[in-house]
């Protein structure tokens, strides 16, 4: 296994100013900030403060009013969320989100959509390399599933999972379509700590084994535990960002997080 | 396991012009297995895409109208002066031509309705079905309207000049109708067994999911709709040069709910659902008419829809299969406790 050490100096996406609202609403006003190669940055911030709507943007599911999202040089912005997955940007969702009716490796092959290459008119002609590429991509889930430690759970059904394997079958299927850029949209709520400790050490591997991960995560544990950096959101703005004891130090974000007005912080 | 039972179900249907003596039956299956392959058309998109098309019909009608034309041959008057003729053509390459045609259409339906989906494509499709029936009966020049087309030609079979065989009776064309089903379940199993099918799957079951994968939605529902409206034409073509006569109440709506009561009834989105389905419900009303009066065929028919969909609301086929799981696990089940004890 390599190890990919953060590297500052290769700026893998690049939000710049995006702002956005719903009628009148503003839920992301000027929002700016950098991921790094090979790092963990986690995006924290109380219910409300635009996390989830982030995502939302810099995936594609949502065009921002204004502003830009750079991803290695090129221009995310406008892209249709499918599109944005080629590039190697891939998300989790907040609420619970599988492929209900199908089983646990039936989810992991469908997330592989991107790996496989047969076309219609080949899959049609049964052409021998659909079942070569079909195989491949089998195997590949089974590895997949291997690294989250759902392997035992391969042929029952999404459905019959307990909430913890869920969540991480979530991952696997994020995984599956082989993320450079990661986004975990609150990965371990609803997992118990035992759980949460070993996701932590999933998620570090998946790391080492070179995806970038941009987290955004309520268990301050995980998130102190697992970050190189965090970056603060309240009410759709940037007040804080720097490393986990920086951050945990910084009189704003505790008053953030305490609920107190905005205006002494 | 079930590989046996597919080579029994093939032996069987194979068999059954050996021994079934009353062509009246051979009659009522060949109809039957004309529906069954447009059921099965319809079961990819309504099945494995999950989008609602209630003009599915249209795709059968336009199959079975061009591949009639295309073998009848036509003329048209274009301007006073020039006349645009069109002459007959072999069936085979008529009932292509019905294919593309069909297939050419639902590109065209899969790029409009797909861009407006749920509720949308749904009237889309019904309105879609609705002018190509109104263009059959009022562009009287092509279709005869009304008057339907007539004495179109029965598939040939061998090779032109040196040996033919046309089939006017109803075991080769039964076989014909057979082995064209066996193709069109071919290749959907085919498709729904590969990253094609997973990604329609995908989208049925969680849209916004497969499309953060990667999927692009609008382009696995056009392939779905072209392959689901070229089956759809092939069924439609089988149509025309059995039945040899068309006109167009082929394009009713009726026909339409017929194949979505087969699909849903047998199973939407499992392979043997719309077989299943289809035999049912092509089958019911042969059997009525021989002892039931007019109205209470209706009632019975209308009777053994609700009770299916009511009592197995995922379809026969799925009911099955959870009966003969659950019978199992209990079966192995009690032989762990039998070695238990
Ligand atoms: N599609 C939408 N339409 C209208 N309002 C929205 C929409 N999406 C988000 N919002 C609003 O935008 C604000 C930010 O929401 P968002 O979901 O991004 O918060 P979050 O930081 O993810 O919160 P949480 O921690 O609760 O998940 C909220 O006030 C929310 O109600
Ligand atoms: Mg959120």
């Amino acid at each position: 296994m390599k190890t990919v050490k953060s590297d500052m100096s290769e700026v893998l996406l690049n939000v710049e100013n995006i702002a956005i609202s719903f009628g009148g609403l503003v839920a992301i006003s000027d929002l700016s900030f950098n991921v790094y190669k090979g790092e963990i940055v986690s995006l924290i911030g109380p219910n409300g403060a635009g996390k989830t709507t982030a995502f939302n943007i810099i995936t594609g599911f949502l065009k921002p009013n204004s502003g830009s999202i750079t991803y290695r040089d090129k221009s995310l912005t406008g892209l249709a969320a499918h599109q944005v997955a080629k590039y190697g940007v891939v998300r989790t969702f907040q609420k619970t989100s599988v492929f209900d009716g199908n089983t646990v490796i039936e989810n992991i092959m469908m997330g592989l959509h991107l790996n496989g290459r047969c076309k219609v008119w080949e899959v049609l002609l049964g052409l021998p390399r659909v079942s070569i590429e079909n195989t491949r991509l089998e195997e590949r889930a089974l590895e997949i599933l291997d690294l989250v430690g759902l392997s035992n759970r391969a042929s029952d059904m999404a459905s019959d999972l307990a909430y913890g394997e869920l969540r991480l079958l979530e991952v696997a299927i994020a995984l599956a379509a082989e993320p450079a850029l990661l986004l975990l949209d609150e990965p371990a709520s609803g997992m118990n700590p035992s759980e949460t400790a070993s996701f932590m050490k999933t998620v570090s591997k998946i790391r080492d084994e070179g995806t970038t991960i941009l987290l955004v995560e309520h268990d301050m544990r995980m998130v102190m535990g697992i970050s190189d950096r965090v970056v603060v959101l309240n009410q759709g703005e940037i007040i804080a960002s720097g490393t986990p004891k920086e951050i945990q130090n910084n009189p704003k974000v505790i008053h953030a997080y305490l609920g107190y007005g905005d205006e002494d912080a | 396991m079930s590989r046996w039972i597919s080579i029994l179900w093939l032996a069987f249907l194979f068999s059954i012009p050996l021994w079934m003596i009353d062509l009246y039956v051979l009659h009522i299956l060949i109809n039957t297995g004309i529906f069954v392959i447009a059921a099965m058309s319809l079961n990819l998109l309504l099945g494995y895409t999950g989008q609602l098309s209630l003009g599915h019909v249209a795709f059968f009608g336009i199959g079975a109208y061009v591949s009639a034309l295309v073998s009848l041959g036509f003329d048209l008057e274009l301007t006073d002066t020039y006349t645009f003729v069109f002459d007959a053509k072999p069936v085979w390459i008529a009932f292509l031509s019905g294919i593309i045609a069909a297939g050419l259409f639902g590109w065209l339906i899969g790029r409009v309705a797909f861009k407006v989906r749920g509720a949308y494509f749904v009237i889309v499709t019904i309105s879609f079905a609705e002018v190509v029936r109104l263009v059959s009966l009022n562009w009287i020049d092509l279709t005869e309207g009304p008057m339907a087309l007539n004495n179109i030609q029965p598939f040939t079979l061998g090779i032109p000049n040196l040996w033919e065989m046309t089939l006017y009776q109803k075991i080769p064309n039964y076989y014909l109708v057979l082995v064209v089903a066996i193709v069109c379940y071919i290749l959907i199993r085919r498709l729904v067994h590969s990253r094609i099918g997973r990604a329609m799957i995908g989208l049925r079951e969680n849209e916004p999911l497969a499309t953060s994968v990667g999927v692009n939605v609008t382009h696995y529902l056009v392939i779905a709709t072209v392959i689901s409206a070229a089956m759809a034409g092939a069924a439609g073509g089988l149509y025309t040069h059995y039945f040899r006569i068309i006109d167009p109440d082929i394009f009713l709506f009726i026909y339409t709910v017929t194949m979505v009561i087969m699909v849903v009834s047998g199973g939407k989105g499992t392979l043997a659902g719309p077989i299943v389905g289809g035999i049912i419900f092509g089958l019911l009303p042969e059997i009525l008419r021989e002892f039931a009066a007019p109205e209470m065929q209706w009632i019975i028919y209308g009777i053994a829809m609700i009770l299916i969909v009511f009592f197995l609301p995922d379809g026969i086929v799925p009911a099955l299969k959870n009966w003969w799981k659950n019978h199992r696990s209990k079966r192995t089940d009690s032989a762990e406790m039998d070695a238990g004890t």
